[in-house]
């Protein structure tokens, strides 16, 4: 069974980011959202562990745009239809709360 | 498809925007939203003493006018309201505090309710943290 | 048939309620008959710490919770190595019975489960 997990807290000040990377396999993916897409920028220690993990990620558009990150073409930018959607792409949604 | 949406954090929250946003998403593609449940601080939502800045997001407002216009069931976790001091009429005066601040057409009830849609849902997603 | 459920418990036994609330959401899945188990993890492993003393800062012990676990049919409780070595802290040294995970086993661990809440 396939996990879609979504993160909000910032990599920089918090594991959860690399909790996660840890216990995911590799039919998972991770959504970035809210502060969590901070693990976008490019040349940072979470963009890196994020990249090699070998795991799709997509992140909400409206955080990355509001934060003014970079386009990233390894990572697909989600409306909430596109969120709403992916969810169903995977068999179980863990939110890290 | 069948959702259900939990919410663990307030409404000034950006978590709490995010899923009032997803469940508006959900009803709009066609799915079936079955609950929506309110768990830790979350249940802060259904305090009708919310007041928010002018020039701030109403989030508390927001889901409220969602819950009412598309008769969404809408449940705060009992124990983690009273805890939090959010009460309905009936719980205000079983403890006799002054004033009652949850009204319709939020519920209060158990934690069954979040496993009862947790169950009977195609997805459960959670909102809460920051 | 009832889905499966693993609660991720991340949070220190007193950072705020959320330790507590975890477990609450895992007893009343118990108590529902519904196939729940626990995962402890990160700063959560400090919940099965051996031989706390939370009446020294007027908390709850929450061992009294712990312990209920099984009684409400949680019975598959697990621990995170890596998080508890981190940590400084021996799994022979725990308050409860947990099983022991690699980091390995927990990715296997996952999908096992029908749903997953991580607090």
């Amino acid at each position: 069974m396939s996990t879609l997990h979504v993160l909000s807290h910032s990599p920089f000040s918090d594991q959860r980011l690399s909790s996660c990377l840890r216990l995911m396999g590799h039919d998972d993916a991770i959504l970035l959202s809210g502060d969590a897409v901070y693990a976008l920028a490019p040349g940072s220690e979470p963009w890196a562990s994020l990249s090699s993990a070998g795991v799709a990620v997509f992140a909400l558009a409206e955080d990355a745009r509001a934060r003014a990150l970079p386009g990233n073409p390894a990572v697909e930018l989600l409306d909430y239809p596109g969120f709403v959607e992916l969810t169903l792409a995977y068999d179980k949604v863990n939110s890290w709360l | 498809m069948k959702f259900a949406i939990a919410v663990y954090s307030p409404a000034h929250s950006p978590a709490s925007r995010r899923a009032l946003l997803f469940a508006q998403a959900v009803l709009a593609q066609g799915h079936q939203l079955l609950r929506v449940f309110f768990y830790q601080d979350g249940v802060h939502t259904a305090s009708s003493n919310v007041v928010t800045a002018q020039d701030e997001s109403d989030t508390a407002a927001q889901w409220r006018a969602f819950i009412i216009e598309h008769q969404v069931d809408a449940v705060v976790c009992i124990a983690a309201a009273l805890r939090r001091g959010v009460l309905n009429e009936e719980e205000a005066r079983r403890y006799q505090r002054p004033a009652a601040n949850l009204t319709e057409p939020w519920q209060l009830s158990g934690l069954g309710q979040l496993h009862e849609a947790a169950q009977q849902a195609d997805r459960l997603v959670s909102f809460g943290g920051h | 048939m009832a889905k499966s459920m693993l609660i991720i418990s991340r949070q220190a036994p007193w950072a705020g309620p959320a330790a507590r609330e975890a477990l609450d959401i895992a007893l009343a899945g118990g108590a529902y008959d519904l196939p729940v188990s626990m995962l402890f993890l990160d700063d959560g492993v400090y919940q099965l710490a051996d031989a706390q003393a939370p009446d020294a800062v007027q908390q709850k012990n929450l061992a009294a919770n712990l312990q209920a676990l099984p009684l409400f049919g949680v019975d598959e409780l697990f621990v995170c190595a890596a998080s508890l070595a981190r940590r400084g802290l021996s799994h022979a040294a725990l308050a409860l019975a947990a099983q022991t995970q690699t980091d390995e086993q927990l990715r296997e661990l996952l999908p096992r489960f029908d749903l997953v809440v991580t607090l």
